[in-house]
């Protein structure tokens, strides 16, 4: 029986995985059973923080979209493929988590908790990149947003004096960056295989980008109000949180990524004006 | 040296050109969010008006600019 070669590709993906994991499996596992301070929830907090928490709950809720769509673009690749699963592991805990708190403070009901996930079930999440390469770019724009969020609501469970909250957003986010820089070492390795496609499929992905749960989550536009007024977050993070650093960590200038992100812009505006006709 | 007037009119030049779209009406104190323009096509503004004048404007200070006029002070720091 032939064997095809192992890439250099694979084999640094699968380096870079394993790096990952190791650091995982060392220094950040969590148990949602046995390291939230559960006895410290604050029962009197507000129905914002509870709203906040579900709706964080609920973008987390589509996760079998999310690893059914991940895994099969990435299946040939054994780092990558390996990733996916793992992701969906560490994923899992954080709609777990977050609706163990929702009950755990009263706000919400077990039934409530499972109307939910049903209302929830009812839409499927489809990836909004056709390609791995593309999805591993908006894996590293959208986990550090996601990260910075996390941290922005870590600070309104403080103000709130709900430490069970305060310290199940601060794992999450820790999970989050760890996701981060995974992607980020990811788009390093494509980006010295091949610079000019990379930064193509960058820009598209910064000109193209939203949030998972758009669309799909209830009343999502009532509730990312609420997120931003409470998590203070303003118009200009995602250019000073997201996008600044990531090109930082990636090592993009802002000029660089100007000429790939021209067209990708252009394309964005055609895309806008044709379906407004 | 690029005087005030210049840079109002280089951003509605390159502002035109980034959104395809009038920018006739624009003033230094026209907040720019206010104009439509989201967070990525102002960095591209940003970018060409740089390349326009061979100038960067540090990262740190991008974050400050609310309004037109902010970044033609930041612009005009640098070309001055």
């Amino acid at each position: 029986m032939t064997q095809a070669p192992v890439t250099r590709m694979e084999e640094r993906l699968y380096r870079i995985y394993m790096e990952f994991f190791e650091k995982a499996e060392r220094e950040r596992r969590w148990s949602v059973f046995d390291d939230i301070p559960w006895d410290k929830v604050n029962k009197e907090c507000s129905d914002e923080l509870a709203l906040c928490a579900e709706t964080f709950a609920s973008v987390e809720m589509y996760l079998p979209d999310y690893v059914a769509g991940g895994i099969n673009v990435v299946r040939p690749w054994f780092g990558r493929a390996w990733w996916q699963a793992n992701w969906g592991y560490e994923e899992s805990k954080h709609s777990l988590g977050l609706g163990e708190w929702l009950m755990r403070s009263g706000k919400r009901t077990k039934d409530q908790w499972f109307d939910h996930y049903n209302t929830i079930s009812q839409k499927q999440w489809e990836a909004p990149f056709q390609t791995a390469r593309q999805m591993t770019c908006y894996g590293a724009v959208q986990e550090q947003a996601t990260f910075v969020i996390y941290v922005k609501h870590r600070d309104f469970a403080k103000r709130e004096g709900d430490e069970a909250l305060y310290t199940l957003y601060d794992y999450i986010a820790r999970d989050e960056i760890a996701h981060t820089r995974f992607y980020q070492e990811v788009v390093t390795a494509l980006l010295e295989e091949d610079r000019e496609g990379t930064l193509a499929d960058l820009a598209k992905v910064f000109a193209e980008f939203k949030m998972p749960g758009v669309d799909l989550v209830p009343d999502y536009d009532e509730r990312i109000l609420q997120m931003r007024d409470q998590g203070g977050v303003d118009r200009d993070l995602f250019i000073r949180k997201v996008y600044l650093p990531v090109l930082k960590y990636l090592n993009i200038s802002r000029h660089e990524m100007l000429a790939a992100q021209r067209k990708a812009l252009q394309d964005r505006k055609d895309a806008r004006e044709v379906a407004a006709e | 040296m690029t005087d005030k007037q210049d840079l109002l009119g280089l951003f509605k030049t390159v502002a035109e050109r980034v959104d395809r779209r009038s920018f006739e009406t624009v003033t230094r104190d026209s907040v720019i969010t206010d104009l439509g323009v989201d967070s990525l096509s102002m960095m591209q503004i940003v970018g060409e008006m740089e390349t326009e004048l061979s100038i960067q404007i540090p990262d740190e200070d991008l974050v400050e600019i609310v309004t037109v006029g902010d970044l033609c002070s930041k612009v005009e720091r640098r070309v001055a």
